[in-house]
């Protein structure tokens, strides 16, 4: 029996689930096929799987969503913590289950910080000096304690998410839910979240199930994986069980260290950094920091000799990715924009910004959340103006922003892009034999492409691109499938003469597609170099086999992997 | 971008105060603008709400529903010119207009609507500062053990409004990005767009409710009472109650209430006894009469001055230690004190 006032005394699965099918109402097939599983209090687990896998709906059974609030056809068993789920509603379940979904915007319901976070206690009934003791130390464990008097809407998305994660939290819930919470954030604030969430995990006990793409941020915090194909468990074991499996049956699940691994031919594969470092330095002798310690604590401290850096490629191999066609796609000189975030506060968004930007090349914008990098193409699209500085765009831009369905509002493709110039920018996307398609039944990827048609439309002379296309956080929600396909397009693009850059936090999918990395910090341009540099000369803002190797210039798994067989070919 | 209109939390007596106190001194001075008609007392109070939107820093929500309010007032005058043909001192006589038949432009008509219009701007102001300066979780919080689902209602709108312009801004900044061979988009498209997006939004604000424990209430268990997850199905061996009275964590009590209180009262006293005495002496027809007696200045005098309410009292002096400071400096040598 649980006690509502201290539901950490009941001891038994935190979930347990038991030969569980689902289907939504409107669909033909089930989201959730059989599954089992049990959650021992205390797990950190990492729930893995491609877009559509079923993560999702397996993350709203377990806080009641479903079937209470989607509907649909439910069999088996969902114990939480003692509760059947599936006749208590989200309401009952609230006081032990805590569940943070994807976008903050959608999660918050009170317009103050504190009260927001108050909510769930209020609701459960708790005593006024109760509910100020718990908002007060869930804030400090979350460190947000400056937010509490914030109003919720001008806060940052990493913010918001935190926000997101106190309101789950405060009731001090046995099992807490996350359903991909990094995707909207920067490398930065994501790692944070990730070691936060560990921390509670070890500190108060709290069991965690995390639904995540992007694994090589979270695979190292997990003490077991669970992956998820069309609704059912294909995988249930160790993280490092899991690389192994991965290898064989789905490479697109591989992180990028372990894929280096594999690659090299070096095992076991390693479920972190830490983890293939010490790998590396017990079976080669490649300089992966362990050899140079000031290199590991000081990451942008440059080598101080040739030998530091054996295998730095050359510099004619490292500017090749720099070589670029003459015509200018963008320039912007002095770039100054002024945003108000509130009444009396107004700040300088980007401070003085130069940037060029060449017909054909391949450009990634990085930076924390709240850089500057949506300004900045914005900006540069005429949505926003600049109080200072010049702007010139020879042939003209395309922006495709955050939310693709913001540009679909029609009900036939057709309708969308009609005549000559929107076929043309169908096949410029590849979905010329989408006319008669409702965008609604486009997936993911489909629906990108088509407001990517949108905004070219028209822009084009015959078949020739506008001088740039910008995309800005493409990649949020996606797993690297579809990754993939993205970069295909950007690449195909370019090729056919677009200057192309892509507003991105995801560390990897920059290292595929850019030729060049501009680093925005605060408003300014911090670092602006090819993607092998910039990706290889930092920590946050450097790829997992950067990370990994440390050694500058090699920061994909195939430069990496091709550097230890030359470093063991050497040996040997 | 945020709506001039939106709350923002600042470290002044107004916003501190609780919801209450907040409303009874906003709503007592939004009060005499409908109790009175004579245009020095509205002045009187459009003053009063200005200086307490600007000591409460709503600088924003006051300049626009200025803005907004003296539009309105324009209108207002324009349309009661037209349409009232009352009055003794004819300006103009426009001769037969369709609908409005015999059209005669008063000075009475205009200075009719010159009122009408001010209390509307004066109105918009009010309630302009009470959106700016009130926190309307407190409100809410305050609300939900009276009326429930209205709280609820209230919530999901609260909410949705901000949710739903900054889609709006995102689908118009999308509509301007289309290429110009795409089709167009209307205004009723987007409109169409917004809404279909403004029921999904509702339903997820919803989700993320009722994952917070609203369907619960605002209720709690008796003390020492257990459950199991059937028994909370079934609600068996759990008695609900609910709670009393509501209360906040930050700003629980704020020492400025009882002044709020205190000036929200004195105001709605004057504006009644001076309504009782004659201050609200005014005559639109046939001839325009503003009473300006003695006692419609001493009432539009304590309204002009009731805006200053929200005014921060500074840190009192201690007189002692100043005292002891002066006696100590006068009595150091000159040059130090070792």
């Amino acid at each position: 029996m649980a006690d509502l006032a201290a539901p950490s005394r009941a001891t038994g699965p935190a979930l347990h689930l038991e030969g569980v099918t689902y289907s939504y109402p409107t669909a033909n097939t089930p989201a959730l096929c059989d599954v089992s599983l049990n959650l021992s209090p205390g797990e950190f687990t990492l729930l893995a799987g491609r877009s559509a896998s079923g993560k999702s709906t397996l993350l709203r059974a377990a806080c009641g969503l479903v079937p209470h609030f989607h509907g649909g056809e439910i069999e088996g068993r969902i114990e939480v913590a003692g509760f059947d789920a599936i006749s208590a509603g989200p309401g009952e379940l609230a006081a032990v289950v805590g569940y943070v979904a994807q976008d903050p915007e959608t999660q918050v319901v009170s317009t103050t910080v504190s009260a927001e976070i108050e909510l769930p206690l209020e609701m459960r009934g708790d005593p006024s000096t109760s509910r100020a003791r718990a908002v007060e130390e869930v804030a400090l464990a979350l460190a947000i304690p400056h937010l509490l008097d914030r109003a919720v809407d001008t806060l940052s998305g990493g913010e918001l998410q935190r926000v997101a994660l106190a309101a789950a939290l405060v009731t001090r819930p046995r099992l807490v839910l996350l359903d991909e919470p990094t995707s909207q954030l920067d490398p930065v604030a994501g790692d944070e979240l990730i070691w936060l969430l560990r921390r509670l995990n070890e500190e108060w006990g709290v069991t965690i199930l995390l639904a995540e793409h992007r694994l090589e941020r979270c695979l190292a915090a997990a003490d077991r994986v669970i992956a998820m194909s069309a609704g059912a468990i294909t995988f249930d074991g160790s993280p490092g069980s899991f690389l192994a499996w991965a290898q064989g049956v789905d490479p697109a699940l591989e992180t990028p260290a372990a894929k280096l691994f594999s690659l090299a031919g070096i095992a076991p594969l390693p479920v972190g950094v830490r983890d293939a470092r010490r790998t590396l330095a017990s079976t080669t002798a490649v300089d992966a920091g362990e050899a140079d310690p000031l290199r590991t604590i000081f990451p942008f401290s440059a080598p101080t000799s040739r030998r530091q850096q054996p295998h730095a490629p050359p510099k004619k191999a490292r500017e090749e990715g720099v070589r670029l066609p003459s015509t200018t796609a963008v320039r912007a000189k002095d770039l100054w924009v002024e945003l108000s975030r509130s009444d009396d506060e107004r700040r300088d968004v980007l401070r003085g910004i130069d940037l060029t930007i060449k017909a054909g090349e391949r450009v990634a914008l990085m930076g924390r959340n709240g850089a500057g990098k949506s300004t900045l193409l914005r900006t540069l699209a005429g949505l926003t103006n600049a109080v200072r500085g010049k702007i010139e765009l020879p042939a003209g831009i395309a922006l495709l922003t955050q939310n693709p369905g913001d540009y679909l509002v029609r009900e036939r493709v057709g309708d969308e892009l009609p005549g000559d110039a929107g076929l043309a920018a169908l096949r410029i996307v590849g979905l010329e034999h989408a006319l008669e398609a409702d965008p609604r039944d486009l997936s993911g990827g489909e629906r990108q492409r088509l407001a990517l048609a949108i905004a070219l439309a028209g822009r084009m002379d015959g078949d020739a691109l506008p001088g740039l296309v910008a995309l800005d956080e493409p990649t949020r929600g996606m797993d690297r499938a579809r990754k993939d396909d993205l970069v295909g397009l950007i690449e195909e693009l370019a090729s056919r003469g677009a200057g192309l850059v892509v507003a991105t936090h995801d560390v990897e999918f920059a290292a595929a597609f850019a030729q060049r990395i501009v680093l925005l910090g605060d408003g300014v341009v911090i670092a602006d170099g090819p993607a092998r540099e910039v990706l290889s000369g930092g920590w946050y803002f450097a790829t997992e086999v950067a990370r990994v190797l440390d050694l500058p210039g090699v920061i994909t798994p195939e430069r990496g992997a091709e550097v230890l067989r030359r470093q063991s070919g050497e040996e040997s | 971008m945020r709506s001039p209109f939106a709350y923002i939390s600042r470290p002044r007596p107004l916003q501190s105060a609780s919801p209450g106190a907040a409303v009874v001194y906003l709503g007592s001075l939004i009060a005499v603008a409908f109790l009175y008609s004579n245009p020095i007392v509205l002045l009187a109070v459009g003053f009063a709400l200005v200086i307490s939107g600007r000591l409460a820093g709503a600088h924003a929500a006051v300049r626009a529903a200025l803005w907004m309010g003296l539009t309105l007032a324009l209108l207002i005058v324009a349309v009661n010119a037209l349409v009232v043909s009352r009055g003794e001192t004819v300006l103009a006589r426009l001769g037969e207009w369709p609908l409005f038949g015999q059209v005669d432009v008063t000075l009475e008509a205009i200075v009719a609507g010159l009122v009408l219009g001010l209390r509307a701007a004066v109105v918009m102001v009010g309630f302009a500062v009470y959106s700016a300066c009130v926190d309307p979780d407190r409100v809410l919080r305050a609300l939900r053990p009276i009326a429930h689902r209205s709280a609820l209602t209230a919530t999901l709108v609260s909410r949705l409004v901000p949710v739903a312009a900054a889609d709006a801004a995102r689908l118009r900044d999308a509509a301007r990005l289309r290429g110009p061979g795409a089709a167009p988009v209307g205004r009723a498209s987007l409109a169409r767009r917004l809404l279909a997006g403004s029921l999904d939004r509702a339903v997820d604000v919803a989700a993320t409710l009722e994952l917070r424990g609203y369907s619960l209430g605002s209720r709690h268990p008796t003390a020492g009472a257990t459950f199991s997850g059937s028994e909370a199905t079934e609600r068996r061996f759990t008695r609900w109650v609910p709670r009393r009275r509501p209360e906040t964590i930050r700003g629980r009590r704020s020492r400025y209430d009882r002044r709020f209180y205190a000036i929200g009262l004195a105001v709605l006293a004057v504006a009644i006894a001076g309504k009782a005495l004659g201050a609200d002496a005014f005559s639109e027809y046939p001839a325009t009469e503003i009473g300006a007696g003695v006692t419609t200045i001493v009432v539009a005098t304590a309204v002009a001055l009731s805006g200053l309410a929200p005014l921060r009292r500074r840190p009192r002096r201690d007189r002692s230690n100043l005292s002891n400071r002066r006696t100590a400096s006068n009595s150091l040598p000159a040059g130090g004190g070792s």
